[in-house]
């Protein structure tokens, strides 16, 4: 029992501090700020493939497949670090789709993708959601029939973030339309985004953050595209979800917000007197925030921990999703009642500060995580049958 | 990093926890309620003397097993789960490991070998919720010895201890005294505490000391923080031994008991509000192991107990209620075991300083720069 970084694991947050402060240029940070802190832009490509050749993204991957060979622990400071410096990580990409695609891809697959990966020459959207199906994600429509060789398309997705920019899209498609369960009959393509009966129509969303509407107008693709096995998606779905939740929780970026929220209250003067941050209401706002992230912390912590001695278990990773995801929303709230109504203007707006216009910003987002990545109520379901072995309805 | 206990760790885990659960099965908890019998199984304490658990951190040369703080608070925590009528907490914490930490060598070999055999019976007045050394206790030095006056509200295992560890004021400074519980002029009044644990009111007049027994002057105020440090990180294991009963205890009733035909666990609003305890005890799991892991190494931790502190405050609460309400009438049956759960789990939040005072702290500290974010 010893909850702190070993010397080495340090001088990696050390050494990747000192990387990424060289990385983000003030001209990579506006292209950032510009693309809703999605990224998608030429220097945020350039940046993605200089960390592919530098050998960050690969760090806890195995060198068999192209990468360094440390630990999950190290791959997680890694993302920490990239996500506290502000650079919009593909980390879907890279932390969940590369991860069952190297498991459970066709040889093709690993050999050609898995790399590309690993190089940052990659993006790949995640293609589950549909008008009708959405918590209920077995419910999905879009089908894949066998053509000769291979399959052909039909359908349409909904909430495909990112397929502005992929080169491919994770889908999850109907192979078999009379299996018993709907959980059944479900397989997995990887779908190249420069097929012709791939298109795609934005949908923008409360927090700016454009995600996307995708259609699926007899899109070929050969058998090499289909992974794993037949009709067996849903493991790959829950799988990929899995490591989803886990990546969604970065404490990298709110520990960051926090300082610099800190900084400001200390430096900014208050109406009533003093300093903002000399009210008792202040500090006590603070202290709240600072703990709330120190759990979010220490969870994430045992999660790449326990990843890296394979204990991970199912109801620590939803408590995660669910604590991060609604601590989050506590967190932009109470720090935004520190910043006051600078927390209301939009980061361009004349005079707005720059904490202010972040708050501003993250407030309008904050709801996604908690439905998104699997609804908080089906992370809850999983604690109470996981965690504590508690008898579930049936649905 | 590693979250995992070592196995030495784990035996001592396996051993304390068998111990105190076999001690509370044999005689049961319920003759302790209302205070009809003194709440110390003096048989059970031994057992677990000689078992080497409540000296597991002190030094093998005076009588312990030589581990630290990591496995004391093992023993802890067993104590909160089974919460076995035992003094584990108010002996070691404010006991042993001050003299073990602070005492002259003369006074160690006096105390230390006896008390870790379960032979002599130690506690401190450390308990203080203000969290500031008492200034209630004055000692004046008086021909070549020290008298002792003045009075202490509320101190765990006074009566039945043989000696007690006081903040004192001596000639205005602090300074800490070992004091022996049968002193002529030292009065104590027997208190009733909701949780049913032997406290009393401390009360001196002209209590003769032999220079000796001043454990420490020069270092007084640096014994009070660590020991404060020790206590609050102790008090928070013990929640975490309870918190954790508590939920499993909601868990299995809810999965037994039937209301319309199903489980009442099925009910998602149910699983729901217990997933959410699950997520407070995992909070208060990983806050007060950081604490304690960063204290055995040294480390000062000051911060660290205080969140962990909060969370043991919060979780205490939230859990005691989400606890009595999916048990339903049950939950507080005196015949069902929940419910002296939930005075422990009560005793400790407000013992602990409660959530806004530990806030108030942390956040004057944030105020002052410490704190932030590496
Ligand atoms: C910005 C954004 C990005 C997204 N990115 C992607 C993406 O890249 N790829 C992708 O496939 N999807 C994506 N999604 C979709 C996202 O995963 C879905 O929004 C999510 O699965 C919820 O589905 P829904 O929106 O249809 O809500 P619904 O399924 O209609 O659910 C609405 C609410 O009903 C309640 N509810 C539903 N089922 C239950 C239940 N069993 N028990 C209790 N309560 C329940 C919950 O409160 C839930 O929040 C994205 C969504 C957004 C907004």
């Amino acid at each position: 029992m010893d909850i702190r970084f070993n010397a080495a694991q340090r001088a990696l947050r050390d050494e990747l501090r000192g990387y990424f402060a060289g990385l983000m240029t003030p001209a990579l940070r506006a292209e950032c700020e510009r693309d809703m802190g999605e990224g998608g832009g030429p220097l945020w490509r350039e940046a993605l493939r200089r960390m592919g050749e530098d050998g960050w993204i690969g760090l806890g991957w195995p060198e068999s497949l192209g990468g360094r060979g440390l630990s999950p622990l190290e791959q997680f400071i890694f993302v920490e670090e990239v996500m506290r410096a502000g650079y919009p990580f593909p980390f879907l990409t890279t932390e969940s789709v590369g991860p069952m695609l190297a498991e459970h891809g066709n040889p093709w697959l690993q050999e050609t993708l898995v790399p590309r990966i690993l190089r940052g020459e990659l993006v790949i959207a995640i293609g589950y959601s549909e008008p009708e199906a959405g918590t209920d994600l077995a419910a999905l429509r879009t089908r894949a029939e066998r053509d000769g060789d291979g399959w052909v398309i039909n359908g349409q997705k909904m909430w495909t973030s990112l397929a502005h920019f992929s080169d491919y899209i994770w889908l999850a498609a109907r192979t078999d339309a009379d299996a018993g369960r709907k959980h059944k009959g479900i397989s997995l393509f990887l779908v190249p985004t420069s097929d012709p009966g791939f298109s795609c129509r934005p949908v923008h969303t409360l927090g700016g953050v454009r995600t996307n509407a995708t259609f699926y107008d007899n899109v070929r693709v050969s058998d090499a595209h289909r992974v794993g096995e037949l009709n067996g998606g849903w493991k790959l779905i829950t799988g990929q979800l899995n490591r989803e939740r886990l990546s969604l929780i970065n404490f990298g970026p709110v520990s960051e917000l926090f300082n610099a929220v800190h900084h400001w209250a200390a430096e900014t003067d208050a109406a009533s007197g003093g300093r903002v941050i000399e009210q008792a209401w202040v500090q006590q706002h603070l202290a709240r925030c600072r703990t709330l992230i120190e759990c979010m912390k220490l969870m994430v912590y045992k999660q790449s921990w326990a990843m890296s001695t394979g204990q991970l278990g199912m109801a620590e990773a939803s408590a995660i999703k669910v604590f991060g995801s609604e601590a989050f929303i506590e967190i932009f709230r109470l720090l935004g009642e520190v910043v006051g109504p600078a927390a209301l203007q939009r980061a361009g707006s004349p005079g707005a500060n720059a904490v202010g216009g972040r708050l501003e910003r993250l407030y309008r987002t904050a709801s996604i995580i908690t439905f998104g990545g699997g609804a908080n109520e089906i992370q809850r379901d999983i604690i109470a049958a996981a965690g504590l072995w508690m008898p579930r309805s049936g649905r | 990093m590693d979250f995992a206990f070592s196995d030495t760790q784990a035996a001592i885990r396996e051993l304390a926890g068998r111990i105190c659960e076999e001690g509370v099965e044999a005689t049961g908890l319920a003759r302790y309620d209302e205070f009809r019998d003194l709440r110390f199984d003096a048989g059970l304490w031994q057992t677990l003397c000689d078992a080497g658990l409540p000296g597991v951190a002190v030094p093998e040369v005076l009588g312990g097993s030589g581990q630290g703080l990591v496995e004391l608070c093992l023993l802890l925590e067993a104590v909160g789960h089974s919460l076995a009528p035992v003094p584990a907490l108010a002996h070691t914490v404010t006991g042993l490991l001050p003299l073990q930490r602070y005492a002259t060598p003369a006074l160690q070999a006096a105390i230390l070998p006896a008390a870790c055999r379960g032979e002599r019976l130690l506690t401190g007045a450390f308990w203080q919720a203000a969290d500031a050394p008492p200034t209630t206790l004055q000692a004046e030095l008086q021909d070549g010895e020290i008298r002792l006056s003045g009075s202490y509200p509320a101190l765990p295992w006074a009566a039945q201890a043989d000696h007690l560890l006081l903040p004192v004021r001596l000639q205005g400074e602090l300074a800490v005294v070992l004091l022996d519980r049968d002193s002529p002029g030292l009065t104590l009044t027997p208190l009733q505490l909701t949780h049913f644990e032997p406290q009393a009111a401390l009360a001196l007049e002209g209590v003769a000391l032999p220079l000796e027994r001043v454990v420490c002057r020069e270092e007084a105020h640096a014994l009070w923080d660590w020991v404060r440090l020790r206590l609050r990180a102790g008090l928070c294991v013990q929640q975490l031994g309870a918190a954790e009963r508590v939920l499993r205890m909601s868990a299995g009733y809810t999965s037994e008991r039937h209301q319309f035909g199903v489980p009442v666990a099925t009910f998602q609003a149910v699983g729901h509000r217990l997933a959410d305890a699950f997520i407070d005890v995992e909070c208060l799991r990983l806050t007060s192991w950081q604490a304690i892991s960063r204290l055995a190494a040294g480390e000062n931790a000051e911060l660290e107990t205080r969140m962990a502190a909060v969370v043991a405050a919060d979780t205490g609460h939230r859990l005691s209620y989400a606890a009595q309400h999916v048990h339903g009438g049950t939950g507080i049956d005196r015949d069902y075991p929940l419910w002296r759960y939930c005075q422990w789990l009560r005793y400790q939040e407000m013992v602990l300083g409660g959530a806004g005072q530990q806030l108030e702290i942390i956040g004057r500290g944030l105020a002052r720069g410490e704190g932030l974010f590496t």
